[in-house]
Parts: structure tokens; sequence; C-alpha cells
């Protein structure tokens, strides 16, 4: 009876351990998604010369993609444009603009002086999304704020914009983006898309 | 030395720089895209620039004289000149600008801070050698950026269109105004030309990392330009502070027109050209009334906030007048 009642308790308890475990694995919170991806940028920083360019591409491709919901936020980039686009425009749309986010990355954050980035605050908006507040500091230089959105994309929270000193990533490209698309139409956005990515790679 | 973020950044800290370094009619390095003028039949009109076509000939014109005169003489000038130099160059050119941060604190009734960069001044003109070397920085005294445009704004004048003067780079209805004043409060504007010269052969070699940042990341360099000028004033005069819904209600939007489908975006558009009458699309007609409740919220926020500012300063004032009242009845 006694030792029934062990077994049962043991039983209890490691469904109990096993399902909090599960249930942090999957459930990162907003903070969590952004300073784990901060951590991620630091440690590449970290090794940057050595990498070069091609090595800071490789290590940044699979932390840029996890972290950022890089699909929506080509789609929110070119606005109403969007419905315009074919299916296969579109697949070829979001597959560019992932290389230059990852490309932008590794080529802006090529080396380690001492920075770091510090957690400020952490706010919801009113249609269910989360504001990461935080700031880069650089030594002998002005802090640069850093502002995440993220929305939920399944069980995850995702990065949907990065604001940095008040100016919007998201709102800059979008029109720029769509000021192109209207001009000159789909194929000169993607092939100026791709000069871009080539002139990181060169420098 | 790094740091230009990623997708967007550092720059922006520096885009004040640009703007500087715009005085002697430095635009972005880049020329080519600025210049196509041709195909504009199905463009839409944006709202806040609506010279869109003057401001692309003033900007690429701008361009030139940054290639052909701006560049090179800034350019010379880095090669000849010591960085220490240019740093202290900087700096003193930096610290008279605290003369007119003070005013502007002032007159947007920010005492405190208003104190704070007086002190700033007051030591790097001192103990700094008039200017030469930024000590308050060193003891944490950082420096505010204000000046007479974000003072209209916080007034309430609206920002006006999109504005792209010759030799002098973007700038907004509001902004015209702003720079007069400025440039009036700025000591530099008294000396002779000489010390001008070297005022903005300064400002346009401190704007490089900036350019170079633009001509890199820019896809558009016209558009990518107004859009951070744009946003980059916006900020300032919030103060930093990030309005968080504003861009998410953007992102809402396009949530609501996937989420419809292909066969509702045909009513969303109708929809959006305000035609009455068309229950079809509630979620997009809310989405429209939210937003002007926002702006409407906005408005009145900024006004409470100038009135709580000005309660504050009232209540300062009549707590001073107590104590001295106190200390008169002692003696």
């Amino acid at each position: 009876m006694v030792l029934r009642s062990i077994k049962f308790a043991l039983v209890l308890a490691w469904y109990f351990l096993a399902t909090t475990a599960y249930a942090q694995e999957e459930a990162a919170t907003a903070r969590q998604v952004v300073e784990k991806f901060q951590a991620e940028l630091i440690g590449v920083m970290k090794n940057g010369k050595q990498l070069g360019y091609s090595g800071r591409y490789e290590k940044l491709k699979d932390p840029v993609s996890n972290s950022h919901d890089l699909t929506k936020i080509a789609r929110i980039v070119v606005g109403k444009e969007w419905e315009k686009l074919t299916e296969d425009q579109q697949q070829k749309l979001v597959e560019v603009f992932s290389r230059l986010s990852i490309a932008s990355y590794a080529h802006n954050f090529k080396d380690y002086s001492g920075e770091s980035f510090v957690f400020d605050s952490e706010e919801e908006t009113a249609r269910g999304g989360v504001v990461v507040h935080s700031h880069l500091v650089v030594p002998g230089e002005k802090d640069v704020k850093f502002d995440y959105m993220l929305k939920e994309k399944g069980p995850s929270w995702r990065i949907i914009n990065i604001i940095a000193n008040g100016v919007s990533d998201l709102a800059l490209k979008r029109s720029e983006y769509t000021a192109i698309l209207q001009r000159e139409g789909f194929d000169a956005l993607i092939a100026k898309i791709n000069e871009k990515i080539d002139n990181y790679s060169k420098q | 030395m790094l740091m230009n973020n990623p997708t967007n950044g550092y720059r922006y800290g520096k885009i004040k720089q640009i703007l500087s370094g715009m005085l002697i009619g430095a635009t972005v390095t880049l020329s080519g895209c600025a210049s196509t003028g041709g195909v504009e039949q199905q463009v839409e009109a944006n709202p806040v620039d609506p010279y869109e076509g003057f401001n692309r000939k003033m900007y690429a014109f701008n361009d030139g004289v940054d290639d052909y005169v701006a560049k090179p003489i800034s350019d010379a000038y880095k090669f000849v000149t010591p960085q220490f130099v240019q740093t202290g160059v900087f700096n003193f050119f930096n610290n008279l600008k605290n003369i007119n941060i003070v005013l502007n604190d002032v007159l947007q009734a920010k005492f405190q801070q208003s104190a704070q960069d007086s002190g700033r001044f007051m030591i790097n003109t001192t103990v700094g050698l008039a200017g030469l070397f930024d000590v308050a920085k060193e003891v944490g005294l950082e420096q505010n950026e204000e000046d007479f445009e974000q003072t209209l704004a916080v007034w309430g004048v609206p920002q006006g269109s999109y504005l792209v003067l010759p030799f002098l780079g973007p700038s907004t209805a509001r902004g015209i105004p702003g720079a007069i004043f400025d440039t009036a409060a700025n000591p530099v504007t008294y000396v002779g030309a000489p010390v001008q010269l070297v005022s903005m052969l300064n400002s346009r070699a401190n704007a490089e990392g900036a350019l170079k940042f633009i001509d890199e990341a820019a896809l558009d360099p016209y558009v990518f330009t107004r859009e951070s000028f744009l946003q980059w004033r916006k900020s300032l005069a919030a103060d930093g502070k990030v309005d968080a819904s504003d861009d998410l209600l953007d992102i809402d939007e396009e949530a609501a027109l996937e989420e419809g489908g292909n066969a509702a975006s045909g009513q969303a558009a109708v929809a959006e050209k305000g035609a009455a009458g068309d229950t079809a699309n509630p979620e997009g007609f809310t989405l429209k009334l939210s937003a002007d409740n926002k702006e409407f919220e906005q408005v009145s926020n900024s006004f409470s906030s100038t009135a709580q500012s000005f309660d504050a300063t009232a209540k300062s004032f009549e707590e001073a007048s107590t104590k001295l009242d106190k200390l008169k009845a002692k003696k």
C-alpha cells in the first residue's frame, strides 16, 4: 500500500516535471526571444573578424530566421502591393528579403568593441503584441535605443519590427519598397535587393 | 568602431550630423537612382510629400553638389587634419550649440533639463578649454538634442510638408522658421566667414559615416532619406518615446486583409476609398475608427502633458515664494 502510494507520487512528480519542462521549452516569452537573439548577435560580433563576412552570415542565418517572422515582415513591407504579386513572386520576395536581412546583420555587426545590450522594460500593446524596450551600450558613444515589436506566431514570439533611436525599420522599408514597386515594378525591386546583398558581401 | 545597426541603425544617432552636413549641400553619395524621374504615372502621392517631383530634383542637385564640391573638400580636410584636431573642432562647435539648446529647453518648459544643459556649457567652456574638450560627457552629462523646430512641435504647430531645400537638404514647412531661429541663436553666425567654413567642413566630415550607411542600405536613397529624416525628427520631438501601437495598427490592417482572403481584398479597397453603406468589411472600418481615436488621444495627451508641466512649474514657483516668505519672516 505504502509502496503503491510512493509509486503513484513518483509518477505524479514525473508527470509534473515533464509538463513544466515541456511548457518552458515551448513558451519562450517575447523578452527571452529578444535576449537570446541579442546574445547570439554579440557572440558573432566577438568572433566577427575571424569569421569574416561569410562566416558571420552562416552563424547568423538560424538566429535571425528563428527570432524574426521574415515572411510576415516581407509582406508587410510591400503593403497592398502584396495582393498584386503572383504566388511565385511572393515566394521570391520572401526568399530574397530573408537573405537581405541576414546579410545586413552580417555586414553591420562585424566586430566587437565592448558593446552590450541592456533590457529596459516590456509592454503589451492593445492588439496582442509585445514591445521589448532595450538599448545598446557602446563604450564612448551615446546609447542606441532598440525597441522590438513582437507578435505571437504559433507557440512562440517573433520579432516583427525593430525601432532604433525612434526610426522604425518596418516603416522605412515599407515606404521604400512600395515606392519602387509602384515606380519601377517587381523585377527592379528584386534586382535592387540583390545588388545590396552583393555589396554587403564584398565589404 | 562599429555600430551601424543591422537593418536600421546607429546612423540615426548620427543623422543629426547628416542634417548639418547638408548645410554644404551634402546628401547621399549614391547617384543614379535619385534622378529617375520618368515613370510616375501610377504613383500614389504621399500625403507628407506633395512636392515629390520638385524634391527629387533638389535631392539630385544636392547630391551632385556633394559629389563634386562638398565631399572632395571634406575628404581633403580629413586627410590633412589629425584626428584629435577634428575631435576638438567638433567639440568646440558642438559646445556653442548648447546656448541654443538651453533656450529651447526653457521654451519647452523643461527647466531641469535646461539647468543640466547650462551646467554642461559652463563646464566645457571653462574646464574644457572653451569647449575643445567635452569634459561634461566624461562626468556623465549627456547632451540633449533640442532645437526650435522641436519647440514648435511641442507647442502644437503641425509639421507641414516635407521639403528638400537647395544646399540645405531635408526639411519641413515647420523646419524653416525653426532653422532661422536656430541660426540666429548660434554664435557662429556672427563671426567671420572662415569660422563658418570650418564649422561646415566639420559637419560634413562628421556626416561621412551616416552618408555611407545610407549609400549601403538604401534601395531608394531619396525615400530612405525622407523617411528616416521625418521619423527621426518625430522621435526627437517626442523625446524618444516610442508610440508602441503606431506600427502594430499597420500590421493588423495587413493581417485583416490577409484573413479576408483574396475575395475580400476587393471590398477592402472599396472600403478604403470611403464608399458608404458597405458593411462587408466592418473590420477595416473599425480599424480606421480606432486609428482616428488614437490620433485624438495623442493630441489630447500632448496637451495635457504640456499643461501638467506648466502646473508643476507654477507649483515650484509657489513653493519658492513661500520659502522666501519664511526666510523673510525669520529675519
